[in-house]
C-alpha cells in the first residue's frame, strides 16, 4: 500500500470508471421503478439481468454482431418477465416469492446453458462474443476535461441515462404514465376511472424485463465481453436499493445508482493500489446500507417537520405462502 | 381470548374436511412437482441431454443404495437447519434473506473455536464449536436489526447486502489473517479432532449432526406452537398491529425471531465444518442460504414438513453429483427444477380446483 495520495485514485478516469459501473444498475434501476409504479414491487431484477447477460453472449455469438447479441438478450428477458407475469397476475402467486424464486431459476437455468452449449465450466471467454465498441461523441471529446469524461464510452452508457429521461418522460408527462402510476397509488380508483390496471401491470413487468435486458448485455457486451457465473454480483439488488432511496422516483434513484457504480469504480482502483480486493469488492454493498441508513434518517427528520408523505410500496410483504 | 378463538376454529373440522386438506396439500405439491419436473426435463431434452438418464441417475446416485440414503440424509442437515431457519423468521413476517451470509459467519467461527482450542476433551469441544456458530450467525443478524428496529429499514436489501459482505470478509480471513498454506483451496487451518463430530456410519459422512438436527425440528415444533413466547412470534407474524394492539410485545418478538433465524444456521454452518469439511473452506457453501429461503416456503413454515422437503432437497443435492459424473447433464439443472418448484409454490389455482373436486368426491 505505502503512501498514496487521494488525488492519484480521484482521477478523472475514475468518474468515468464510475459512469460505466453505474450503467446497468440504472438501467435495472429504471425497470424496477417502471414496475414499481404499477405496485409490483419487482425483486427479480437480478434474475432478468443475469438471463440478459447469457442470452447477450449466445446472440453475439450465434450471429456475430453485438446488436444480435442484445436482440436475443431482450428477447429472453421479455419472455422471463412474461412468465413472471403469468404466474402472478393470472395464477395469483405471491409477487415476492415468485421474484426471489425467479432469480435462483435464472443462476441455475445460466449456469446450465453455459455447460450444455459452450461446453464450458464458470466462466466463457472466446474472440467469438463480439462486444460493442466505444464511440467519441464527435466535438465533446475535443473538450479536455469533459471530454475524458463523457466521450469514448459505450454506446448503452449513454443509452442508460436517456433510458432515465424517457422513464421520466413517460411516467410523468403523459396521460399513460399517469394511468400507470395511478394504479401503484390506488388501484380501486384507477379502475373506477376504467384503466385497465392488469394491462398496466404487465405493462410494468415488460418494461422491467425489457431495462434489464439492456443492463444484463452492457455486462456480457460492453463492461466485459465474456459471461460469468452469477456475473450480475448483486447489481439487481443494488437497483432496489436505489430505487427504495429515491422513493421510485426515476431521477433521485439515477443519482443513488451513480453512488453505487462510484463504489464498484473505487472498488477495482483501490484493488490496482494493493488494497485486499476480498475488503475492497465490499464496498459497493456497504455503500449501500449506508445509503440506505442515510436516507432513513433524512426520511425521519423529514417527517417530523413534514406532513407524512406516502409511501405505497412496502417491500417486506408477508412471505407466508 | 384470541388462542381460544384460533382452537376452536381448529376442533370445528371434521375428521373427513382434515382429510380433504391434507389430500388436497399432497396432491397440489404433487403437481407441482411434476411441473418442475417436466420443465427441467424440456430444457435438458432442447439442450441435447437424455433428460429420463439423467433423472434415473439422480435417483440412483441419492438412493442407489444404503451408504448413498445415508449420505443424501447427512446432505439434508444443513437443509433441515436452513428451513428451519427460515421459518423461524418468515413466520414472525420477517423477510430473512441473509442467511447465507449468516451460515458463512456462523462456520467460520465454528471453525475459529475449532482449530483455535486444541487440548480440550471432545465433550466440551464439540458443543463449544456448536455455540461459537449460533452465536456467530446471531450476531450477523444485529446491524439487519438495528436498520429494521430503529429506522424502519425492510429487511430484505440490507439481508442480502449482509451476504456478499460475509462471504468476502471471511475469504479475507481465510486468505491472510487465518491462511492455512497447506489447505487445497483457500482454507483456513483443519479444526483439531477433539471438534469432529463423531459419525454414526462407518462409509458415508453421515454424523451425530443428522440427530441433533431431528432433535431441533421438534424442539422448533414445541417452541412456535407450545410456548407462550413461541405464541408471540406467530401472532405477531400473523398481524404486527394487531398484536401490538394485544400488548404482545411486537419489538422483542422480532429481534428474537431473527437471532434465533439467524443462531439456527450458524449452527448448520458448524455442522458442516465439524461433520464434512473438518475446516472452514472460501465459497464452501453452494447456496444453502437459498435452499433454506426455499424450504420453509414450500413447507408453508412449519418444521415437521420441513423435514421431507429438507430431505428432497438433500436427495437432489446428492443426486446431482452422480448425475453429472455419469450422464453429464450439468448438476445446475437441479437448481432450475428447485427454483420451479417455488414459482408454483403459491399458485392457488391447482388448490383451490382439487379442493372443488375432492368435497364433492368424498361428501
Amino acid at each position: 500500500m505505502g503512501n498514496v495520495d487521494l488525488s492519484s485514485i480521484l482521477t478523472l478516469s475514475l468518474f468515468a470508471a464510475a459512469l460505466r459501473m453505474a450503467t446497468p444498475i440504472i438501467f435495472a434501476t429504471m425497470g424496477g421503478i417502471f414496475s414499481s409504479h404499477t405496485g409490483i414491487f419487482n425483486v427479480a431484477l437480478e434474475g432478468f439481468m443475469l438471463i440478459g447477460s447469457f442470452f447477450a453472449v449466445l446472440g453475439s455469438v450465434r450471429t456475430g454482431s453485438p446488436y444480435g447479441g442484445l436482440l436475443y438478450a431482450v428477447i429472453a428477458c421479455l419472455v422471463a418477465a412474461l412468465v413472471f407475469a403469468i404466474l402472478h397476475l393470472e395464477l395469483k402467486a405471491n409477487p415476492i416469492i415468485v421474484g426471489l424464486a425467479m432469480n435462483i431459476v435464472a443462476i441455475g437455468l445460466t449456469n446450465y446453458l453455459l455447460t450444455a452449449t459452450f461446453n464450458v465450466w464458470g466462466v466463457y471467454k472466446t474472440d467469438l462474443i463480439i462486444g460493442f465498441q466505444e464511440v467519441q461523441i464527435p466535438l465533446i471529446h475535443q473538450i479536455p476535461i469533459i471530454g475524458e469524461l463523457l466521450s469514448g464510452h459505450f454506446p448503452l452508457v449513454y443509452f442508460s441515462f436517456v433510458s432515465v429521461y424517457i422513464v421520466y418522460l413517460v411516467l410523468y408527462k403523459t396521460p399513460f404514465g399517469f394511468h400507470l402510476r395511478s394504479v401503484g397509488e390506488n388501484i380501486d380508483a384507477a379502475e373506477s376511472i376504467g384503466v385497465n390496471t392488469k394491462r398496466m401491470k404487465y405493462y410494468g413487468l415488460l418494461v422491467s424485463g425489457l431495462l434489464c435486458a439492456f443492463g444484463g448485455t452492457f455486462l456480457s457486451l460492453s463492461y466485459l465481453t465474456m459471461f460469468s457465473e452469477d456475473m450480475t454480483a448483486g447489481r439487481g439488488w443494488l437497483a432496489m436499493a436505489a430505487i427504495n432511496f429515491g422513493r421510485m422516483r426515476p431521477v433521485p434513484s439515477m443519482i443513488a445508482g451513480l453512488i453505487f457504480g462510484f463504489a464498484d469504480a473505487l472498488a477495482v482502483r483501490l484493488q490496482q493500489f494493493g488494497l485486499p480486493s476480498q475488503i475492497v469488492v465490499m464496498l459497493p454493498y456497504l455503500m449501500t446500507v449506508i445509503v440506505l441508513f442515510i436516507s432513513a434518517v433524512v426520511a425521519e427528520r423529514h417527517k417530523k417537520s413534514l406532513v407524512a408523505k406516502q409511501n405505497k410500496i412496502d417491500i417486506a410483504t408477508p412471505l407466508q405462502p | 381470548m384470541i388462542k381460544n378463538f384460533f382452537d376452536k376454529a381448529k376442533n370445528s373440522h371434521t375428521w373427513k374436511e382434515n382429510l380433504v386438506n391434507l389430500t388436497t396439500q399432497l396432491l397440489n405439491y404433487l403437481i407441482i412437482l411434476i411441473i418442475a419436473l417436466f420443465i427441467g426435463a424440456v430444457v435438458m431434452f432442447l439442450s441435447g441431454k437424455d433428460p429420463i438418464a439423467a433423472y434415473a441417475a439422480l435417483w440412483q446416485g441419492a438412493f442407489g443404495n444404503g451408504y448413498r440414503f445415508a449420505d443424501t440424509l447427512d446432505r439434508s442437515v444443513i437443509m433441515i437447519l436452513a428451513g428451519i431457519a427460515g421459518s423461524i423468521a418468515f413466520r414472525t413476517n420477517i423477510t430473512n434473506l441473509g442467511l447465507e451470509g449468516q451460515l458463512y459467519i456462523g462456520a467460520f467461527a465454528a471453525a475459529w473455536a475449532g482449530f483455535t482450542f486444541t487440548n480440550l476433551p471432545a465433550i466440551v469441544h464439540i458443543p463449544l464449536c456448536m455455540i461459537a456458530g449460533i452465536i456467530g450467525g446471531a450476531l450477523w443478524t444485529l446491524p439487519v436489526l438495528y436498520l429494521k428496529m430503529r429506522w424502519k429499514i425492510p429487511e430484505l436489501v440490507p439481508t442480502l447486502m449482509l451476504n456478499y459482505i460475509a462471504i468476502r470478509l471471511t475469504d479475507y480471513l481465510i486468505a491472510f489473517p487465518f491462511r492455512d498454506p497447506a489447505a487445497p483451496m483457500a482454507g483456513s487451518p483443519l479444526i483439531a479432532a477433539t471438534a469432529k463430530l463423531p459419525k454414526l456410519i462407518k462409509g458415508s459422512t453421515i454424523n451425530i449432526g443428522f440427530i441433533i438436527a431431528i432433535v431441533l425440528i421438534f424442539v422448533t415444533y414445541w417452541f412456535l406452537f407450545k410456548t407462550k413466547i413461541g405464541y408471540e412470534l406467530r401472532m405477531v407474524g400473523l398481524n404486527q398491529d394487531f398484536a401490538a394492539a394485544a400488548g404482545l410485545p411486537v419489538k422483542r418478538s422480532i429481534f428474537l425471531a431473527m437471532t434465533l433465524s439467524g443462531g439456527v444456521i450458524g449452527l448448520g454452518g458448524a455442522l458442516m465444518i465439524q461433520g464434512f469439511f473438518g475446516r472452514f473452506l472460501g465459497g464452501f457453501s453452494s447456496g444453502y442460504g437459498w435452499d433454506g429461503f426455499m424450504i420453509a416456503i414450500i413447507a408453508q413454515n412449519h418444521p415437521f414438513a420441513v423435514f421431507p422437503t429438507a430431505l428432497f432437497y438433500g436427495a437432489l443435492a446428492n443426486g446431482a453429483l452422480t448425475m453429472q459424473s455419469v450422464t453429464g447433464v450439468p448438476q445446475a439443472v437441479v437448481a432450475m427444477v428447485k427454483g420451479t418448484l417455488v414459482l408454483f409454490v403459491t399458485v392457488k389455482v391447482f388448490v383451490e380446483n382439487i379442493r372443488k373436486g375432492l368435497r364433492k368426491w368424498a361428501m
